[in-house]
């Protein structure tokens, strides 16, 4: 435990899902037990040419257009027009995101509203689709009008703008950019504000959106896999894998510090032990060739903890069944846990649902912290051949029937940030 | 801006009630300014922000102050100008707008507006 934090301890109490495997936690957990992705056949911009066949889309949301008067989402959400008015596609799976999570915290909206000690960090890219919209409208008429929500809606704090002003946040507003590891820096600040003793609580939000604004410039980057079949298109750290799927949704956690929980009788998933993180210092956007940076974050990460890698017992990658990030992630897994000798069961939900890029971190610690609670470890069901420098890994296909009890969870993004948490099982 | 120009069944006034669109056409067919009012208390009505009155379907009335009676705020007012301002394809400046307080001071502004547009189409 690192000294900073006075004995505080830092606890999930509450989840959110919009995820492409499930719009509630029930959902989610029995897709990950019994290894069912959430990958479905997309088309973009009307033109089957596209070498993007599938994607993790979210159900029950229609956000495709550019007016968020057209958008529908699933009904027990309520949204009024004044909140949808600011928003991207994305902020609306944010928004029903955070009620499912203080829901299942046990929290009411009126709990969080206007408490400072109650914190709102975000992870998010912005909507690529309104602002070409907005800017597109702005270029045909020169300037002369726009959309007075187009800033709002659009920009990457368009997550924290939003949400901040519905659910009257005053403890601490503020949002993270950092690709891929996005909302996983929204976790680890999170944990820190609690353990420096600044907020008690802080909603964690992860969201992404998808559609060909956000995905295909990927696919300019040579990126993503072509592949129609969802069991070959995602596949992290399988010999044949061809680049990434993408994926929407949003994940929300509700951290607390341990007493302030304990004082209210919070239900606990799990403890969020510690984090790290270190750069890469490579390349703007490959993985360094042997992890370098994410072995560090890794040794970081379960410093922070207190633990070592004989303790860690799963591993959920970031694996994004990208050739040369898996390479990199798996090199770097060995180099930490062969040397202590030690062998955690390693899995990347990817495979299941996609990439969603600013919300990875997030839904992966969401899926980290129901396996500890629920007593189950995801398996990677897409893997055939395991590539040549995943032979020393325990990479199950099949789900396990047990939990794990220290978890270590990877992300990377842009740039070679690498972010990694260390969640345990709570014992107070 | 002629009435010429403006297109039948923008894409704007899609989700509005029958009674508005039809409003909308009487207007851009005929220059009816009673019509045209009609459409401005549609938009009104749209742009209202509901969790400071519960029912939008209230009653509207030209006395009606948008801020204090109808719980607009600065960013639906500019919502409601934007809306204006696309449907009709005009601009309408800031200090343009600070006249209008009512519901009746803005349909009187919008049909201004729109005749001023017509005599001089750069405006």
């Amino acid at each position: 435990m690192s000294t900073f934090s006075g004995g505080r301890r830092v606890l999930i109490t509450g989840l959110g899902f919009i995820t492409p495997i499930g719009n509630d936690r029930a959902t989610v957990s029995a897709s990950l037990r019994a290894g069912k992705h959430g990958l479905a056949p997309v088309q973009f911009l009307g033109n089957p040419q596209i070498p993007v066949r599938v994607a993790g889309t979210v159900k029950g949301f229609s956000v495709d257009s550019t007016n968020p008067r057209d958008w529908t989402w699933p009904a027990q959400y309520d949204l009024p027009r004044e909140t949808l008015r600011g928003m991207a596609p994305h902020g609306v799976y944010a928004y029903c995101a955070i009620q499912q999570a203080l829901i299942d915290a046990g929290l009411k909206t009126d709990d969080v509203a206007n408490d400072d000690q109650t914190g709102l960090f975000c992870a998010s890219a912005g909507s690529a689709m309104l602002m070409h919209n907005n800017l597109a409208l702005m270029h045909s008429v020169r300037g002369e009008r726009g959309n007075p929500m187009g800033v709002v809606s659009s920009i990457a704090g368009t997550l924290n703008f939003n949400l901040a002003a519905h659910f009257k946040i005053t403890g601490a507003v503020c949002g993270f950019v950092s690709a891929c590891a996005s909302a996983s820096h929204a976790i680890g600040y999170a944990c820190d504000e609690i353990r420096l003793g600044r907020l008690k609580r802080v909603l964690v939000v992860g969201a992404e959106e998808l559609n060909a604004e956000t995905l295909l410039p990927f696919a300019a980057m040579r990126a993503l896999s072509p592949q129609s079949d969802p069991t070959l298109a995602s596949r992290p750290f399988d010999a044949g894998r061809d680049g990434f799927v993408g994926a929407g949704g949003s994940v929300v956690l509700v951290l607390e510090e341990a007493s302030f929980a304990a004082a209210r009788g919070a239900s606990v998933y799990a403890e969020v032990a510690g984090w790290g993180q270190a750069a890469d210092g490579y390349s703007v956007a490959m993985s360094h060739p042997v992890g370098a940076g994410l072995q560090r974050a890794m040794g970081r990460a379960l410093a922070d903890a207190g633990v070592g890698a004989k303790d860690i017992d799963y591993v959920n990658a970031h694996g994004t069944s990208t050739p040369v990030g898996d390479r990199a992630e798996a090199t770097a897994l060995k180099a930490l846990f062969n040397t202590a000798g030690a062998k955690p069961v390693v899995s990347s939900t990817k495979g299941l649902t996609g990439h969603p890029l600013s919300l990875a971190g997030a839904m992966e610690a969401g899926f980290c912290a129901l396996a500890i609670k629920e007593g189950f470890t995801p398996g990677n069901p897409h893997l055939v051949t395991p590539d040549e420098t995943c032979t020393d890994l325990l990479l199950p296909r099949e789900s396990l029937t047990t939990g794990p009890t220290t978890v270590l969870n990877n992300s990377s993004g842009f740039g070679g940030s690498n972010v990694c948490h260390v969640f345990k099982r709570w014992s107070s | 801006m002629s009435l010429a120009n403006l297109p039948a069944a923008p894409s704007q006034l899609a989700r509005y009630p029958v009674e508005a669109r039809d409003a909308y056409e009487r207007f851009r067919t005929t220059g009816d300014v009673e019509a045209l009012r009609l459409v401005v208390l549609a938009a009104v009505r749209d742009f209202m922000p509901k969790r400071n009155l519960g029912a939008t379907n209230i009653e509207l009335r030209p006395e009606m102050k948008l801020m204090e009676d109808l719980g607009y705020d600065s960013l639906a007012v500019a919502e409601t100008v934007f809306f204006f301002e696309d449907l009709f394809k005009v601009r309408i400046q800031n200090t343009e707008l600070f006249s209008v307080r009512t519901v009746g001071e803005l349909q009187k502004f919008v049909i201004q507006k729109l005749d001023q547009a017509a005599s001089n189409p750069s405006a």
